[in-house]
């Protein structure tokens, strides 16, 4: 999977990895007193946080694995350091990475539009949902209750992940610091044109 | 004896870890997750070194975070056709929706207390050298990301001293946790930069040092003993026992 990536892609991608690993966690934290409170619908909305890397990730490096990868990490460093939910959620960290990259594996890697990111950010919110459906055992609940915290968590996919991902990397592009990797090239060529 | 945990092949260990939340899933009665958890509570009690302190306080969220799956299942479970337990207001608690309840609360309690077992036994370092031995991770990935977990005290200082900078410029406050915590979103993007390059020169500091992706010897190694396989049939031990309670209740 790593063929064709420069080293310096796959240091950057394992940074945004342990970055975003730690802000997810303190999301997790917080999702968890909330969810004290309201029950599993209080990380619905919020679901989409968690999504955020693939697509800032894919969306500078634009290579086969840039979602999957960063994703799969940023759950690893959840586990390592230690208060989280434990090794399941690297799993589900692949599987919301596979969300997000089949989405891009569609447009062969060769879109990048705010469209493309808020599919894949859905994509990874319906994966990610029947994988809970599964383990949290949602099959217990309410059809109708099940069918809500699905719609939540797509759109919370969409939104947050896809637009907010975008919003990050395009200040971050703002600032500088990515040249050399496809996401300036790209700008650049579209300027050209 | 109170280090086998410890010792236990990084990578055998989280694969027994896994293999038994997923299994786990499949169960929807009380007694599997309690079991189980009573399992893993007396595996770690016996086979490691653990600070039962520092356990409580990272089991703690997971016991709220069971508690509103308790009382959401409670109310929003599927009540099935089994007869009413009681009411309270306008809704009607039956027998399935308390049996659930129970089941889907002391589940997050199971899966919590194997995740803390891995986390609390585990050093990252020896599981990522592990991964890379065992499991053939690309050790240019693995070098990746073990620098950037290296990163992360960097990270901290620098996040602190953006902090800083913002506050002498006069925006930023110190007044409440909450809005620092709402003010430290306008700190993420500086933040990013700083580690987007960062990252390019540690790219280049790896690239002079030939950690490009050919063959390399390890100065650590992290091998699978024999006593790996038998902590292995433990695990699997805990689990058959929790999930045989599906005949005898």
């Amino acid at each position: 999977m790593l063929k064709g990536w420069k080293l310096k892609e796959i240091v950057l991608m394992s940074l945004f990895g342990v970055v975003f690993g730690i802000v997810y966690l303190l999301f997790l934290h917080i999702g968890n007193l909330w969810a004290g409170v309201i029950g599993p619908l209080a990380y619905e909305w919020m679901f989409g946080i968690w999504f955020i890397v693939s697509i800032i990730s894919m969306y500078i490096i634009r290579k086969p694995g840039a979602a999957l990868l960063p994703e799969t990490l940023a759950a690893a460093i959840e586990v390592m350091l230690g208060n989280a939910i434990g090794p399941r959620l690297i799993l589900s960290g692949i599987i919301q990475g596979l969300g997000a990259e089949a989405a891009f594996a569609l447009t062969r890697y060769r879109h990048f539009q705010l469209a493309i990111l808020m599919l894949a950010g859905a994509g990874a919110g319906i994966f990610s949902f029947i994988y809970g459906y599964f383990l949290s055992g949602y099959a217990a609940l309410e059809p109708s209750f099940v069918a809500l915290m699905f719609t939540l968590r797509v759109l919370s996919g969409a939104i947050i992940a896809g637009i907010g991902g975008k919003y990050i990397a395009d200040s971050l592009l703002a600032t500088g610091s990515l040249r050399g990797y496809a996401i300036a090239k790209a700008e650049k060529s579209d300027a050209r044109a | 004896m109170r280090r086998l945990l410890h010792e236990m092949n990084p990578s055998m260990k989280f694969l027994a870890v896994t293999a038994c939340i997923l299994i786990l899933a499949f169960f929807f009665n009380p007694w599997t997750p309690l079991l189980f958890f009573t399992g893993v509570v007396l595996l770690q009690l016996l086979l490691s070194q653990t600070n039962w302190k520092l356990w409580s306080l990272a089991m703690l969220p997971f016991l709220i975070g069971a508690f509103g799956y308790f009382w959401t299942t409670l109310v929003f479970g599927q009540s099935g056709d089994s007869p009413v337990l009681w009411t309270i207001g306008t809704i009607d608690i039956t027998v399935q929706q308390w049996e659930l309840a129970w089941s889907l609360s002391l589940r997050v309690l199971a899966f919590s207390s194997i995740s803390l077992l891995f986390a609390f036994t585990t050093d990252p370092v020896h599981f990522i050298q592990s991964l890379m031995q065992q499991w053939k991770l690309s050790p240019k990935l693995a070098f990746s990301v073990l620098i950037s977990y290296q990163f992360l005290p960097v990270l901290q200082k620098e996040f602190v001293q953006l902090q800083q900078a913002h506050r002498i410029r006069g925006t930023g406050s110190r007044s409440s946790t909450f809005k620092r915590l709402t003010e430290s979103r306008r700190l993420l993007i500086p933040l990013l930069a700083g580690a987007v390059r960062k990252a390019e020169r540690a790219a280049f500091a790896m690239e002079a040092r030939a950690f490009t992706g050919e063959a390399r010897t390890h100065y650590r190694e992290i091998t699978l003993a024999p006593k790996d396989f038998v902590l292995f049939a433990l695990f699997s031990l805990v689990l058959t026992i929790s999930c045989s309670a599906i005949f005898w209740t």
